[in-house]
This record gives structure tokens, sequence and C-alpha cells, in this order.
């Protein structure tokens, strides 16, 4: 069976290496954006629960 | 050893490089006027914000390898270089994703800051500083064989020339800036490389077809190229080998440590991690069908090659029309000068910080702010030098590199973080073991019977771990190691 042209095999390697790739982006997403759990150096901070921020934070380049 | 890709001058792309090379030398040199002292010009005044530090890490990571290398390598083995290679480095980006937090909190600057810390041997540091010394030379060869040896077919100027100009621009913006232009010339380089892949790839799907056409055709040429193990060519073991090797290799280089230590904090920490990981899985699932597209393209138009590394530039050369050709121009140059500045300015770094400060620890700040420019010119010029008749092919060089630092670090460094009491005596063991045993096996037959180096040296690593730690008696005046927070 192929898929796109390439053996399904093949195919649900591109789709591994882009879930692989993906991880970290999906754990930050989840845990630290929609749970709001606070980073390793913020422990010691009171944090509020829904302190949601963007992965990348657009047009903030360094400051 | 170099064989120079015929091609003929092209005035387009000649000057397309020399405008490429002045920007990326003016923003070096603006980079100059913002590095006030010696962490600013290691670590960005450990000031980096999340955007730079993806962009930058995104740059870092797609070197001469990358797209010279890679695309040659589908040209010869087809996609299964997915299933091997590029499957390892996307797991090894998100593992240290897992892992930032901690490396980050402990606030080293480089890899053997880490290993001194979690060891509590300093002297680790000078050892451990020479290893990595040695790759990142070996890593500077390679994109400046990659950068002449493109430039030289696209261009037509003599590759002899082109290495010493090339050369040239990159040791003089990464020596006046250090960080500061490195990752300021990595943000425009990294956006540049991405766009001009994915148009690249957007002209090759409408000069082919279709996705579904490139891949039908690869698979027409031959149905291996289209296999995730190239038709049972790599066998299992062979490919959780090369993957474990690629993954510890993320772990273990040099410059990561340092762009982690740029950060400001954890969250960018973890921001540049997650957000690079997720562009460049992308980027690289293009690139490789990219590869794809370029075997069909000079298959089908007559223009095969005997040498795979020169199946992109005749590309540019003999296939694309020249506002394509200047696009993927853009795209190489930045993805090779991007690489090479960061792996050069880890050369400074390393001797000053790694190994002089070791022997000399009073010494003043402006001290070794000189020693890392002299490093950093002193290494470029050998590097460059070195390059004119490079030891090896690039992808050789790649993967010994590779198999290097996963058997020496990866067990010992990161298993140390997280288990406080192992002794120090056993974490230098273990990296002295694991690199020895992984690097000596490779040289010699890439393994012992069928089982691949790096098995071999993290296995080692791990038995001396474990044998020195539980056998060796505790010293009663030893260091003690933090083990992190």
């Amino acid at each position: 069976m192929t898929v796109f042209g390439m053996p399904e095999s093949m195919f649900l390697i591109f789709v591994a290496t882009i879930i692989a790739g993906n991880l970290g982006a999906l754990h930050y997403v989840i845990v630290h954006v929609l749970l709001g759990k606070p980073f390793g150096d913020e422990d010691d901070v009171e944090e509020t629960e829904d302190e949601a921020e963007p992965v990348i934070e657009a047009g903030e380049v360094n400051d | 050893m170099i064989d120079l890709i015929p091609g003929d001058a092209n005035p387009y792309y000649l000057a397309a490089f020399v405008l490429y090379m002045l920007l990326i030398l003016g923003l070096g040199v603006w980079g100059y006027t913002r590095t006030n002292d010696v962490m600013d010009f290691w670590v960005f005044g450990q000031d980096m914000g999340p955007t730079l530090a993806t962009w930058s890490l995104i740059a870092n990571f797609v070197s001469s390898v990358s797209v010279i290398g890679f695309i040659g390598s589908v040209y010869v083995e087809g996609y299964s270089l997915m299933t091997h290679t590029i499957l390892g480095l996307m797991l090894g980006i998100s593992g240290l994703y897992f892992v930032v937090g901690r490396v980050r909190a402990l606030n080293v600057l480089t890899l053997p800051d880490l290993i001194a810390e979690v060891s509590g041997y300093d002297v680790a540091r000078p050892i451990s500083g020479s290893v990595l010394l040695a790759n990142a030379w070996l890593y500077l060869i390679m994109q400046l064989v990659g950068a002449s040896l493109l430039i030289t077919a696209i261009t037509g100027v003599p590759y002899e020339y082109m290495v010493w100009v090339i050369g040239a621009v990159f040791i003089i913006y990464t020596v006046l800036g250090g960080l500061v232009s490195v990752a300021w010339t990595d943000l425009v380089q990294g956006v540049i490389m991405v766009a001009a892949v994915a148009i690249t790839f957007v002209y090759m799907l409408f000069d082919l077809g279709s996705f579904t056409a490139i891949n039908a055709e690869l698979a027409a040429v031959d149905s291996a190229l289209v296999h995730p193990t190239n038709e049972g060519t790599y066998t299992a073991l062979m490919i959780a080998a090369t993957i474990v090797a690629f993954f510890g290799s993320i772990f273990t280089e040099q410059n990561m440590l340092i762009r982690i230590a740029a950060t400001r904090d954890i969250r960018t920490a973890k921001i540049h991690l997650a957000g690079a990981g997720a562009v460049l899985s992308i980027f690289y699932s293009l690139l490789i069908i990219l590869g794809g597209a370029t075997t069909v393209a000079l298959l089908e138009s007559g223009l095969a090659v005997d040498d795979p590394d020169a199946a992109f530039p005749v590309l540019i050369t003999d296939y694309v029309s020249t506002g394509i050709g200047v696009v993927i121009i853009l795209a190489v140059m930045s993805a090779i000068l991007s690489t090479t500045d960061t792996r050069l300015h880890s050369t400074g770094i390393t001797t000053a910080r790694d190994i002089y400060s070791y022997f000399k620890p009073d010494a003043a700040e402006t001290r070794l702010m000189t020693v890392s420019r002299i490093a950093t010119v002193v290494f470029g010029i050998s590097a460059t030098a070195a390059a004119v008749d490079p030891p090896g092919t690039i992808i050789e060089l790649y993967n010994l590199r590779a198999v290097l630092l996963t058997s020496a670090f990866l067990v010992p460094v990161y298993v140390a973080m997280y288990w406080s009491d192992l002794d120090g005596r056993a974490i230098v063991a273990a990296v002295a073991g694991g690199g020895i045993l992984g690097l000596g096996t490779d040289l010699i037959d890439g393994g012992i019977g069928a089982v691949p180096s790096a098995f071999i040296g993290i296995g080692t690593g791990t038995i001396v771990l474990l044998v020195v730690h539980h056998l060796i008696p505790a010293s009663d005046d030893g260091p003690d190691p933090t083990g992190g927070d």
C-alpha cells in the first residue's frame, strides 16, 4: 500500500519524525500554556493558574 | 581529495554571494558594538530572548551536511536517511527539551562546566574541553569544504580561493562580536534558509507535478529509494545505533550547552528547543522530499552525477532558473555560515573558559576575552587551511564526531545530573572509557562484529560508571557533586 506515492512504512517514518520533533512543543503548550505550570526558576514565585503564554511571542526578539 | 566541480561563472550567482557576505559581515561588525564584556562575547550576557534564541538554534542546526550532504545522501540511498539519522536528531531535540530545565538551573556555560559540576572534578574541564575542541575543529573543516565546493561550483571561482574568502568572513565577524554577532546573523540566516527551502520545494512541486508524483517517480527509478530501510540495506541494529548516536550528539555538543546558557531563563530555554524542534522537523521533511525531487529532476534530465555531493550544486547550475538558483544559494550559504560561526565561537570559549581558566583561575575578564579571540582566529585559520585538502569526506567526519560525543558524554553526564550521590570518579572514568572505546571501534571497523561502535561506547560508559561507583571505596575527602537542584 502506498501513501503519497511512497510505501506506508515510509510515510509513517515521516509522521514519526514530525511528532518526535514536536514532543517538546506539545509538552510546552499542554503543561505550561494550558495548565499554567510554572518553570523551574519560578517555583518560589506565586503564579496564577491562568498565566498562559504563547510558544513564541510575535515580534519579541530580544529586549 | 577535493575534486573541483566545473561550473560556468554566473554573474548573478557571484553578485548574490558577494552581497550576502557583505550583509552578514556588516551585521557581525554591528554585533561588535553591542559586545561590552566577556559574558556578552561568550553567552550574549545570558539575556537572549525567545525568538532570537529559537531562530539562532534553527540556523545553527542546519549545516552544509544538511543541505549538500543530506540531499546527496537521498540521491544515493533515498528516504532511508529519515529513518536512521533525522528521526534520531528530532528525538534528540525533544529529549533535550525535557532536561533543559535542570541544565539551565545549574547555570553552567559549557559542557565541561556541566561535567565538572556533576562530577565534582574540575580537571574534567580541560580534559573534556580538549575532546570538544577536536570535534569543533573537524566540524569547521566540514563546513568550509561544503561551502567552498558549492560556491566554487556555482560561481566558477577556484576552490582554493573560495575557501579563504569564506573562512576570512566568518572569522572576522565571529571574532569581533562573539555570540552577539553569531546570534543576530543567525536570526537573518535562519529566516532566509527556511523561507528559501520552502520556496524551492514549492517550485519543484510545480515543476514535477505534485508531491505524489515526486515520490512515485523516485520509486520508479528504484523502489529502494522510497523504502525506510533502503529495502534491507540498513538492519534494525544499524538503524538503532545511528539513531542513538545522533540523539546523543544533541545532548553533548558544546554549542548546545552554550546556547542554553545564553537564554535569559528556563522559560526561554524551553521555548527555543520546543520551537526549533517544531520548525526543524517540518524543515527536514521538506528537505528530504526536495532531495527526492532533485534526484528525479537530474536523472530525468540526463544530468546524473557521480559524486552525490554534486547533486544539489548541479540542480542549481543546470536545472533551475537563475532566480530560483539565487534563492537556493542564499539558503545554502545561510545554512553553512550559521553553523560554522557557532562552531568557531565554541572553539574560543572552550579554549578560554574550559582550558585556559583552569590553569589560570585568577585570569582577568579582559584576558579571557583576549584568549577567546586569539583562539577563534587560530582555530579559524587552521581549519580553513585544512579545508583546502580535507582529511575525509563530509559525511565520514559527521558520523565520526557523533559517535565520539555520544559515547563519551551522553550516559555519564546526564545520569549524573539526576543521580546526586554518584561518585565523581565514576563519571570521569565513564567519559574516558566510553569515548575511547566508541571512537576506537568506530575508527577500526565501525564496531565489533555485529555490535555498532555507538553501542560499544555507550555500553562501556554505562558499565564503567556502575562498576567504579559500586566497587571503588568512596574517598572521605573527595569532591561533593551537587547533582543539580
